[in-house]
């Protein structure tokens, strides 16, 4: 017999009582890490669709173009794109040019946002173009290939193989036009892109342009999202040489993203805390208690030899072991609830009919979770701390005992 | 064993002052076998809590086992009588989660006594006791009787100097009383431990060597001084 093993069983004295504070304890952890790994799932599906059809996990820049976003500030890449690409953790360096123009139909004109990229590097990473189908990719040969949002299709009143004109101001300060042709349909539901992107090959953007071997953006897609704290570092001590370029993260590149998600966690964070209060101040009911029906025996404790500090440490104990118990329990239910969430997800389409942009990306409506087991394990270590927190208020109170009153304790 | 001077104690109720204790003095030395007698509120409980370190005198002087215990922390008291007091409740007061033998080796695993010694010790108390085979029952599951035994076993287990026992018979029939009586008897007389009793109860009056009567917080009679 030692303290703990005599905690452990004063414990279970009430078995009912222990038992419904320790399914209300490990229901709460079980919504925490559930909820957290919930939104893990869709953030990462945000941030994942967001870089790869917006900035890259990793971009580059002209110094001053993230502030003003001026055609005027593009930067020659040189050879670059082939020394990124050969970084380890690197999947793919994706050059981009960004040119606002006018797109004229015979019927209509829209002020629009040409984008020149490499289709065939993009196609595999970005989440738009990978949906579309073969016939309507943009072929690399041919420069009047163009892949127009579906609103603005309806607004210029184009079809499928239709012919418009692309104007734009070039480098020169010379009104530039071209003729494309209707290639294909993009859909991304961020009612801003549908309505005012064309995409074209590189090529036939930077000649219309007249800027041969510039971009304003390039991408870097990474292997995995989280090798963007080690590359970030890496990738800027290869443009040092260049001080016209900025290598920035995807969080810095689209700072709108990056807040929505912020924001949304912090209030996240505050139910969680919300929770966490309740069950400590449940802990707190319980084990007090539970001391105070106990005050005759700790009397009885305390006579018998037992220091004041060992009585303590027993209530504390007591808290410990319902953390301990609690956090198992919870984390046993958080992996099943985050398993279900995870292949199931929850379907919001039946009650959201339109899709929803979430700082510049499209919302996915099937929720899924994605595992964060160190999350998981901090949150169940943070309910073991919480209940032996909780007992000491218990336990202080059990320690000022004095063996003669507690003894006429009823 | 038990030195008492002038020892006072007054319990404050708002603005009343009750004094359970006046100007006490008492000696009881090592080995004897006295009991503590009077009516209820002539203070034999006092007198013992304070002997036993679970209270504090308002005045005076109390020496136990060599020590003077009237100004001592909680912590010192608490070491003190795991080392030297053995205690029998009225109401045995055995833990209720815990076995028999986990009862009565109690202050032993307070000591830090290895487990196989703790067991040995107890199995010699259990059957010294008559209530070997027990040790696995808990408390609930034992007769009166037998749960005070497991409280003496308690009480002797770490071999203390002193055993205070308050109203041990109170609660048991008087067969049980008797032989429990009878079984504390022999163990003082073989073991030199000093008991001293709280009790009104004729039979362990009849039994004790000393009688020290208590009446209002005051000694009404001593038969030691009797004898002399």
């Amino acid at each position: 017999m030692n303290l703990l093993r005599l905690s452990w069983r004063n414990l279970w004295r009430n078995r009912r009582r222990t038992l419904i504070t320790l399914l209300a304890m490990a229901l709460s952890l079980m919504l925490i890490q559930a909820f957290h790994n919930l939104s893990t799932g869709v953030y990462q599906r945000m941030i994942d669709s967001g870089v790869k059809a917006g900035s890259g996990h990793i971009a580059l820049y002209h110094r001053d173009y993230p502030g003003t976003r001026s055609e005027a500030l593009s930067f020659a890449p040189e050879d670059l794109v082939q020394q990124l690409s050969n970084l380890p953790g690197i999947r793919a360096a994706l050059p981009r040019l960004y040119l606002p123009a006018l797109a004229q139909s015979s019927r209509e004109s829209r002020g629009i946002l040409l984008i020149g990229l490499d289709a065939e590097k993009e196609q595999p990473h970005n989440p738009y173009l990978k949906e579309l189908p073969e016939s309507s990719r943009l072929r690399l040969r041919n420069l009047r290939d163009a892949l127009l949002g579906k609103k603005l299709m309806e607004e210029l009143q184009l079809k499928d193989g239709q012919k418009f004109v692309v104007r734009l101001q070039s480098r020169s300060g010379e009104m530039a036009a071209e003729l494309f042709r209707v290639r294909g349909i993009l859909e991304t539901g961020i009612p801003e892109v549908d309505r005012a992107t064309i995409m074209v090959n590189r090529p036939a953007a930077e000649r219309l342009a007249g800027m041969e071997n510039q971009i304003h953006e390039l991408a870097l897609i990474l292997g995995a999202p989280q090798a963007q704290e080690a590359l970030l570092p890496q990738v800027r001590a290869m443009v040092s040489s260049s001080p016209e370029i900025r290598a920035l993260g995807w969080e810095e590149a689209m700072p709108n993203l990056a807040n929505a998600i912020r924001l949304d966690y912090a209030s996240q964070k505050v139910i969680f805390a919300i929770i966490l209060i309740i069950v400590g101040i449940g802990v707190i009911n319980t084990l007090l208690m539970s001391v105070m029906e106990r005050i005759r025996e700790f009397g009885v404790m305390l006579a018998l030899g037992m220091r004041p500090r060992d009585l303590a440490s027993v209530i504390l104990l007591e808290g410990f072991l319902l953390g301990v118990v609690s956090a198992i329990l919870g984390s046993l239910f958080g992996v099943l609830a985050t398993w279900y969430l995870k292949v199931r997800g929850i379907d919001l389409r039946a009650f959201i009919n339109e899709s929803i942009e979430v700082g510049g990306v499209v919302f996915d409506p099937v929720l899924r979770a994605r595992w964060d087991l160190p999350a998981m394990a901090w949150a169940a270590l943070f309910m073991v701390l919480l209940c032996t927190l909780a007992a000491i208020y218990p336990s202080r109170k059990a320690a000022r005992t004095a063996p003669a009153t507690a003894m006429r304790h009823v | 064993m038990i030195h008492l001077e002038n020892v006072s104690k007054i319990y404050r109720t708002g603005n009343r002052e009750v004094a359970a204790l006046l100007d006490f003095s008492l000696d009881v030395a090592r080995g004897e076998f006295s009991v503590l007698a009077g009516p209820s509120g002539s203070g034999k409980t006092t007198v013992l809590n304070l002997i036993g370190c679970l209270d504090q005198s308002t005045r005076g002087r109390i020496e136990v086992a060599g020590m003077d215990v009237s100004r001592r922390t909680v912590t010192q008291l608490a070491s003190f009588r795991l080392a030297h007091i053995g205690f029998i409740f009225q109401s045995y007061n055995l833990i209720p989660v815990l076995s028999a033998q986990e009862n009565a080796e109690f202050t032993l695993m307070l000591r830090g006594v290895p487990k196989a010694k703790r067991q040995a010790r107890i199995q010699e108390l259990f059957e010294r006791l008559g209530i070997a085979g027990l040790e696995n029952r808990k408390p609930g599951d034992l007769s009166g009787g037998q749960q005070q035994r497991v409280a003496i076993a308690r009480a002797m287990a770490a071999k203390p100097n002193l055993i205070l026992a308050d109203e041990p018979t109170a609660n048991l029939d008087s067969k049980t009383s008797e032989d429990l009586l009878e079984l504390m008897r022999e163990l003082n007389e073989e073991q030199q431990i000093t008991f001293l009793f709280s009790s009104h109860d004729p039979m362990i009056i009849g039994c004790a060597r000393r009688v020290i009567e208590l009446k209002d917080g005051h000694l009404a009679s001593d038969s030691k001084d009797s004898a002399a």
